[in-house]
C-alpha cells in the first residue's frame, strides 16, 4: 500500500478528471443494476396487457441503451486521461531524477533495467489505473451488495453464502499459493530462455564456424521442454480454478433449493425467493471472480510501483552545490591523499594518490589495465567522489563548485565511443550548443575526422543512425575526440580515446592538441607507452598506487614498473628500433 | 488485410497438428454449452414441481419426486458442463503449451539456419523479444482467446437456429441491427488499431531514446546535458501521452458502446413483437410469450459479440506477434549445399579470384580482390580502417557469399562444398570473442563437445590460458557466462584461440584484438598466435608488426583494393603506402 501513495500526488493534478470518471461510472453503474429491473418491468407489463406501460418501459429501454452509451464512453474517456496523465507525468519525473543521478547510481541499477522500470513499469501502473477507474470503484459495491441481498432475501440460510465465500476464498489461496512457485519457476525458466538466445545470437559466427547449431538447438529445446512443463501445470491449475468456483456455487444452490423444498409446508412463501437467490449468489461468484483478477493486476502494479518508488527515493551519491560561480576555473589539477573504493568493491582501486598539475601541462597516465587509470580520470570529472582525500581544480576542492562551473572546465572524452542518433553536428554540438561551423570544422580537422566528413555530401548534416552503425569504431572515436575538442574546456581527459585509430592518425592527433591547445591541461591515458612520450610529466599507476612522476626520460632512469612496461612493449616491436 | 492472412495461416500452421485436441475441445464445448442451458431449466421445473406439490397438498395426493428429481436433474447438468469445460480446458491447456513451444523451438531452430547478414542488420534486443515479447502474447491470446471463440461463436450460432426455428418475423428483427453493429466495430476496431500500432511506435520510440540516453550517460553528465536530456524526453513523452490516450479511448469504447446497443436492439424487439400482436399477426398470449422469450435470445445473442470485442486488443497483440514470427520463418537459409563436395584437409590453397563484394547492393566494398595463400603459408591482411580487411573474412567461411568473383579452396568455389564439410576445415579466432554459459571445460571444448580433459587441457595450455584458469577458484569447472567479468578481453580472446587450437582446423582465419589489452596478456596472445599459426595455412587481420613479420606474405588492403603485396623487405624497398604505414608507427617508437 506504500507504494500506492506514491500516485496519490499525481491523482491531485487531475481532481476534474477523477470527480468526472467517478461521476461516470456511477451512472453506468445505475444503468447497469436498472437494466434487469426495467426488463422485469416490461415482461409484467406485457403480461398484465398494459400497453401503456409497454410504451414508456420500452422508451425508458432506449434512454438507458443511450445513457449506458454516452456515460461508458465518458468513463472510458476520464479513465484514460487519468491514467495516461498521472503515469506520463510519474514517467517524465521519474527521468528527471534518473538525470540527477550520479553514474555510480545508474550503474547500479543498470541502464536495461532503468528502461524497464520507465516502459514496462509504467505500462503495468496505467493499466492498474484504467482498471481502477472502469472496474475497481464499482466492485465492492457490487459485491457488498449481493452478499447482503443473499442473506437478507432468506436470512434463515445466512451460512450458506459465508460457506460459499470462505470456501471460494480458500480454494482461491491455496491455489494462489502453488501458482506463486510455479510462476517464480516459469520466470526462472523464461529468463534462461532469453539467456540462451541471446548468446547464440551474440556468437551467431562462433556457433555458425564451429557448426555447433544442431548442439544449440538440442540445448535449447531441453530448456524449451522444461518452460512448457511448468506453462502446462500453470495451465491445469487454470481449468481447474474456474469450475471449481463455478461448482461451489452451483452446490450452494442446490443445497438451498433443497432445503426450501423440505421446509416448504413451514414456509410457502420461499417459492418466490428461489429465483433471485439464484441470481444473487450467481451475481456474487462473478463479481468475486473479476475482483480476484483485477487484485492479480493490482499487486502486479504495487510490485511496478515499488521498482519506481525505489528509484524516486534514491539519493545521488554525487551532489552539487546550488548556487555558486559558473564561470569555468582554472586548469591546475590537484590530487590530495586520494583514496577510492568503488561502491560495489571490497578493496580500494586508488590508493593515497597526491600529484599536482600546473595549467597547460600534458600528463600521460600509463599503467597495466585495472591498475586505476580510468578511475583517477573519471575523479577529476567527479563521476565519482573520492572515499578519502580531495580533488581540487583550479585550487578549488571541486565539491564546492557548481556542476556547470566544472563541467565548463572538465572536457573527457571517454574510451568507449558514444554516438546519438542525430547528425554529426548535432553531436558535435553537445560539446557546446553554440559552435559555429567553422568551430565543428576546426574540432574535427584536430581529431582527423574532416577527411571522412568531407567524404559525405551533406559533410556535418550526415545522419548518426542508431547505435551509430553507419561509423567504424574509428570513426566514432575521432568524432567523440572532436566533441570533446569543442568545448574548449580548460581541461581535457583522452582516456584511451585513440585505441581504434591507426597509428599515422594518432599521431596527427596528437600533434594536433599539442600545437591548437597549448594551454590546455591536457590527461592522456594509454595502454602504449608510444601514445604519452613526449608528454610534460607521465603518472605510473600499479595496482592503484601512483609509483612514479616524471617525463619519459627520468622514468626510464627511475622508475622500474615504468621501465617494466617499456621494455615489453619495444620488444614486440620485433627489436625494430 | 493480407498481414492478418499471413498471421491466420501462422496459426493454421501450429494448430493443425493437434485437430484432434482441437476437435474434442468443440464437442465439450458444445456438451457444456448444452448442459449449461438445460440447468436453469430444471431449475425451473423444480419451482413448478413445488407449485403443484403445494396446490396438491390441499387434495391429499402430493409427493416431493418430482421436485427432488428436477433438483437432482438441475445439478447434474451443471455438474455436466462443469465437468467439460475442466476436461476442455485441460485439453487446451496442453495443446496450447504444446504448440507455442513448438513455435519457440522452430523460431530457435530458424535462427540456427539463417543468413549472418539477417543478424547483421537486426538489432539482437528486436530479435530477443519474439521470444520474449511475441511468443508471450501468442500463448495469452491462445489461451484466454481459443476456447471463448469456440463456446461463444457455438452459442451464436445455436442462439440463431434456435431463434429461427421458433419465430423467423422476431428472429430477423433480432439479428436486423447487426450488420450496422459489425459495420460500426470494424469501423472502431480499425481506428483503435491505426491508434494502437502508433502507441507502440511511440512507445518503441520512447524506449529508443531511454535506452541510448542512459548508455550514454557519462557523455551526458560529463558534458553537463542533463537538462536536455530531460528536455528532449518530454518531447518523446508527450508523444506516448498523446498516442496513448487515442489508443486506450478508441480500444476501450468499444465494451460499453455494444452494452448499450444491445439494449436499444432489445427496444426494437419489444417494438416489434408489439406491433405484431397490435397488427393481429399473432394472438396477444402467444405473442406476450414470444416476446419475453426473445428478449432472453437476444441478451444471449449479443454476449458473443461483447465478449470478442473484450479480448480484441489481446487477439490483435498475438496477430501482431504471428505476423512477425512468420516473417522470420519466411527468412532466406543458408545453402549448406547438401550435395557439395566433402573435403577433409587442404591440399594445395585458398585464392580470392576477382572478388566483387557489398553488404548493400548499391555500395561495393571490395573491387574485384585477388589473394592467394599457399598451403602451409600465412597471409598477413594490413591496412587502414575501413579498408575491407573483416569483410574478407567474412567470405571465407561463408559468412556472406561474393557478389561476383570466387573464394576457391583447393580449386573449388567454396559455394561448392557442403558448408558444414567447409566451415569443420576453417577455424576462426574473432577479435571480439563471445564465452558461453557453462563450464572453462565447456568453453574450450566448444567446437569438438566429446573432447577429453586432457585434450582440453593441452589445448589450453597452448593457448597460453592454462595457468589462469588454474588460478580460478574452480579450475576448468569454473562457471562463466559472456556477461560475467572474470575473463578479460584479452583472454577471451586466448580461450577463443585454445578453442580452435582443439578443433585442429586446416585452414585458419584470425583476427588480431586491438585494444584493451594489457602489454603482459599481449605477450601471451602473440605466443598463443604464433602456436596455432605453426603448420597452418592461414589469414591473419594483423595489427601488430611482430604477426605481420612472421606472416610469409603480406597484402596491403586499401579501400577494397589490394594495393600492395609481398615480403616485408620487398614492400619497404617499394616505398608504397606500406612503407608509410610502417615508418608512420615506427615514429611512435
Amino acid at each position: 500500500m506504500e507504494n500506492f501513495k506514491i500516485i496519490l500526488p499525481y491523482l491531485k493534478r487531475y481532481k476534474k478528471d477523477v470527480v468526472c470518471a467517478i461521476i461516470a461510472i456511477l451512472v453506468s453503474a445505475f444503468s447497469g443494476l436498472y437494466q434487469p429491473k426495467l426488463l422485469e418491468n416490461i415482461q409484467k407489463a406485457l403480461m398484465a396487457n398494459q400497453k401503456q406501460a409497454v410504451l414508456s418501459d420500452g422508451i425508458w429501454l432506449v434512454v438507458l441503451g443511450i445513457i449506458a452509451i454516452i456515460s461508458g464512453i465518458f468513463n472510458v474517456y476520464f479513465a484514460a486521461k487519468i491514467a495516461q496523465g498521472v503515469v506520463s507525468d510519474l514517467r517524465e519525473d521519474t527521468y528527471a531524477k534518473i538525470q540527477t543521478f550520479s553514474f555510480g547510481n545508474i550503474k547500479k541499477f543498470s541502464a536495461g533495467s532503468l528502461t524497464t522500470r520507465l516502459i514496462n513499469d509504467m505500462n503495468q501502473v496505467m493499466n492498474m489505473m484504467m482498471q481502477l477507474f472502469m472496474q475497481m470503484l464499482r466492485l465492492p459495491i457490487l459485491i457488498v451488495g449481493s452478499f447482503i441481498f443473499c442473506i437478507v432475501i432468506i436470512p434463515r440460510f445466512w451460512w450458506a453464502p459465508v460457506v460459499m465465500v470462505a470456501l471460494i476464498f480458500g480454494f482461491g489461496a491455496y491455489v494462489l499459493r502453488q501458482m506463486n512457485s510455479l510462476f517464480t519457476k516459469f520466470q526462472e525458466m523464461m529468463d534462461q530462455i532469453s539467456n540462451q538466445a541471446q548468446e547464440t545470437l551474440q556468437g551467431v559466427r562462433v556457433v555458425k564456424s564451429f557448426n555447433q547449431g544442431p548442439q544449440e538447438i538440442k540445448k535449447f529445446d531441453q530448456t524449451s521442454d522444461q518452460l512448457n512443463d511448468y506453462n502446462i501445470v500453470i495451465g491445469y491449475w487454470f481449468s481447474a480454478i474456474i469450475p471449481a468456483f463455478q461448482m461451489i456455487a452451483y452446490t450452494v444452490i442446490a443445497l438451498i433449493v433443497y432445503l426450501i423444498g423440505k421446509n416448504i409446508t413451514a414456509h410457502p412463501s420461499d417459492i418466490a425467493v428461489v429465483s433471485p437467490f439464484v441470481n444473487y449468489v450467481l451475481t456474487l461468484l462473478f463479481t468475486i471472480m473479476i475482483a480476484g483478477m483485477t487484485l492479480m493486476q493490482f499487486s502486479r502494479a504495487n510490485i511496478s510501483l515499488g521498482r519506481i518508488r525505489e528509484v524516486l527515493e534514491t539519493e545521488p551519491d554525487v551532489k552539487f552545490v546550488e548556487s555558486g560561480s559558473v564561470a569555468p576555473l582554472s586548469g591546475s589539477v590537484e590530487f590530495d591523499h586520494v583514496s577510492f573504493t568503488y561502491p560495489d568493491g571490497d578493496d580500494p582501486t586508488l590508493k593515497d594518490i597526491s600529484f599536482k598539475i600546473k595549467p597547460g601541462q600534458m600528463v600521460g597516465i600509463v599503467g597495466a589495465t585495472g591498475a586505476g587509470k580510468s578511475t583517477l580520470a573519471q575523479l577529476i570529472a567527479r563521476l565519482y567522489d573520492p572515499t578519502k582525500g580531495e580533488v581540487k581544480i583550479g585550487g578549488q576542492n571541486i565539491k564546492d563548485v557548481t556542476e556547470a562551473a566544472l563541467r565548463k572546465t572538465v572536457s573527457f572524452v571517454l574510451q568507449r565511443a558514444v554516438l546519438f542518433s542525430g547528425t554529426i553536428a548535432s553531436n558535435l554540438r553537445q560539446g557546446n550548443a553554440q559552435a559555429k561551423l567553422h568551430e565543428l570544422q576546426r574540432a574535427a580537422n584536430m581529431a582527423q575526422a574532416s577527411e571522412f566528413i568531407e567524404r559525405y555530401n551533406d559533410s556535418f548534416d550526415h545522419e548518426v543512425e542508431e547505435r551509430s552503425a553507419n561509423f567504424s569504431g574509428g570513426q566514432k572515436q575521432r568524432l567523440s575526440i572532436a566533441r570533446g575538442l569543442i568545448a574548449k574546456a580548460p581541461i581535457l581527459i583522452l582516456d584511451d580515446s585513440t585505441s581504434a585509430l591507426d597509428a599515422e592518425s594518432e599521431k596527427k592527433v596528437q600533434q594536433a592538441l599539442e600545437h591548437e591547445l597549448p594551454d590546455t591541461t591536457t590527461f592522456i591515458i594509454a595502454e602504449k607507452i608510444v601514445s604519452v612520450i613526449n608528454a610534460d610529466t607521465i603518472l605510473v599507476l600499479d595496482d592503484g598506487k601512483l609509483v612514479a612522476q616524471g617525463t619519459h626520460e627520468e622514468l626510464l632512469k627511475t622508475s622500474p614498473v615504468y621501465q617494466e612496461i617499456f621494455k615489453t612493449q619495444k620488444g614486440k616491436k620485433g627489436g625494430n628500433e | 488485410m493480407s498481414n492478418t492472412k499471413k498471421a491466420l495461416r501462422y496459426f493454421a500452421k501450429y494448430l493443425k497438428p493437434y485437430w484432434k485436441g482441437i476437435t474434442i475441445v468443440v464437442i465439450l464445448s458444445l456438451i457444456s454449452s448444452g448442459a449449461q442451458v438445460m440447468a436453469p431449466t430444471y431449475l425451473g421445473r423444480s419451482v413448478t414441481a413445488l407449485t403443484t406439490y403445494l396446490v396438491d397438498l390441499k387434495k391429499g395426493t402430493a409427493s416431493m419426486n418430482t421436485f427432488y428429481s428436477a433438483l437432482w436433474s438441475m445439478f447434474l447438468f451443471y455438474l455436466l458442463s462443469q465437468i467439460a469445460i475442466f476436461i476442455a480446458w485441460m485439453v487446451m491447456s496442453k495443446f496450447n503449451a504444446d504448440s507455442t513451444n513448438d513455435m519457440r523451438e522452430n523460431l530457435f531452430a530458424k535462427f540456427q539456419r539463417m543468413l549472418v547478414r539477417y543478424f547483421d542488420t537486426h538489432q539482437d534486443g528486436k530479435l530477443l523479444s519474439l521470444f520474449t515479447s511475441d511468443l508471450d502474447n501468442i500463448f495469452n491470446a491462445m489461451n484466454n482467446a481459443i476456447f471463448e471463440i469456440i463456446s461463444q461463436g457455438i452459442m451464436f450460432v445455436g442462439t440463431i437456429i434456435v431463434m429461427f426455428t421458433i419465430n423467423s418475423t422476431l428472429a430477423w428483427t433480432t439479428i436486423a441491427t447487426t450488420p450496422f453493429i459489425l459495420i460500426i466495430s470494424v469501423l472502431l476496431m480499425k481506428k483503435a488499431r491505426v491508434y494502437i500500432d502508433k502507441q507502440q511506435d511511440e512507445i518503441g520510440d520512447l524506449n529508443g531514446y531511454i535506452t541510448e540516453q542512459i548508455n550514454g550517460e557519462k557523455v551526458i553528465i560529463t558534458n553537463g546535458l542533463r537538462q536536455e536530456s530531460v528536455d528532449g524526453f518530454k518531447v518523446y513523452n508527450n508523444k506516448v501521452r498523446t498516442a496513448l490516450f487515442k489508443g486506450q479511448f478508441y480500444s476501450g469504447i468499444l465494451f460499453p458502446l455494444m452494452n448499450g446497443l444491445n439494449l436499444l436492439n432489445l427496444a426494437i424487439v419489444i417494438a416489434m413483437g408489439s406491433w405484431m400482436i397490435i397488427s393481429g399477426q399473432i394472438s396477444q398470449a402467444i405473442g406476450l410469450g414470444l416476446i419475453v422469450t426473445f428478449v432472453e435470445y437476444s441478451q444471449v445473442y449479443f454476449q458473443p459479440l461483447t465478449q470478442i470485442t473484450s479480448i480484441y486488443s489481446m487477439i490483435q497483440l498475438a496477430l501482431t506477434g504471428a505476423r512477425r514470427l512468420a516473417t522470420v520463418e519466411e527468412q532466406k537459409d543458408e545453402n549448406e549445399v547438401p550435395n557439395g563436395k566433402v573435403i577433409s584437409g587442404l591440399n594445395h590453397g585458398v585464392k580470392l579470384e576477382n572478388v566483387h563484394f557489398g553488404y548493400n547492393k548499391d555500395k561495393e566494398i571490395l573491387h574485384g580482390v585477388n589473394i592467394s595463400v599457399d598451403k602451409g603459408q600465412s597471409v598477413a591482411l594490413v591496412g587502414p580502417t575501413g579498408s575491407g580487411k573483416t569483410t574478407i573474412m567474412n567470405l571465407l567461411n561463408r559468412f556472406y557469399d561474393v557478389n561476383s568473383g570466387k573464394v576457391t579452396f583447393d580449386g573449388t568455389d567454396v559455394r561448392d562444398i557442403q558448408l558444414t564439410s567447409l566451415r569443420n576445415n576453417v577455424g576462426i579466432v574473432l577479435q571480439d570473442s563471445v564465452l558461453f554459459t557453462g563450464t572453462v571445460a565447456d568453453n574450450i571444448r566448444y567446437g569438438k563437445p566429446n573432447a577429453s580433459m586432457d585434450e582440453v587441457i593441452s589445448a589450453a595450455k597452448q593457448a597460453n590460458i592454462h595457468d589462469f584458469i588454474e588460478t580460478l577458484p574452480d579450475g576448468y569447472d569454473t562457471q562463466v557466462s559472456d556477461a560475467s567479468s572474470i575473463f578479460s578481453t584479452g583472454q577471451k580472446q586466448l580461450m577463443s584461440i585454445a578453442r580452435t587450437i582443439l578443433t585442429n582446423p586446416p585452414f585458419l582465419i584470425l583476427d588480431e584484438a586491438t585494444s584493451n589489452v594489457d602489454t603482459v596478456t599481449e605477450e601471451k596472445i602473440q605466443k598463443a598466435m604464433d602456436t596455432v599459426i605453426a603448420g597452418r595455412t592461414s589469414f591473419v587481420i594483423a595489427h601488430r608488426l611482430k604477426t605481420i613479420l612472421n606472416s610469409n606474405k603480406i597484402v596491403v588492403l586499401k579501400d577494397g583494393n589490394v594495393i600492395e603485396e609481398g615480403s616485408h623487405e620487398a614492400l619497404l624497398k617499394e616505398k608504397g603506402f606500406y612503407y608509410k604505414l610502417y615508418t608512420d608507427q615506427m615514429a611512435f617508437d
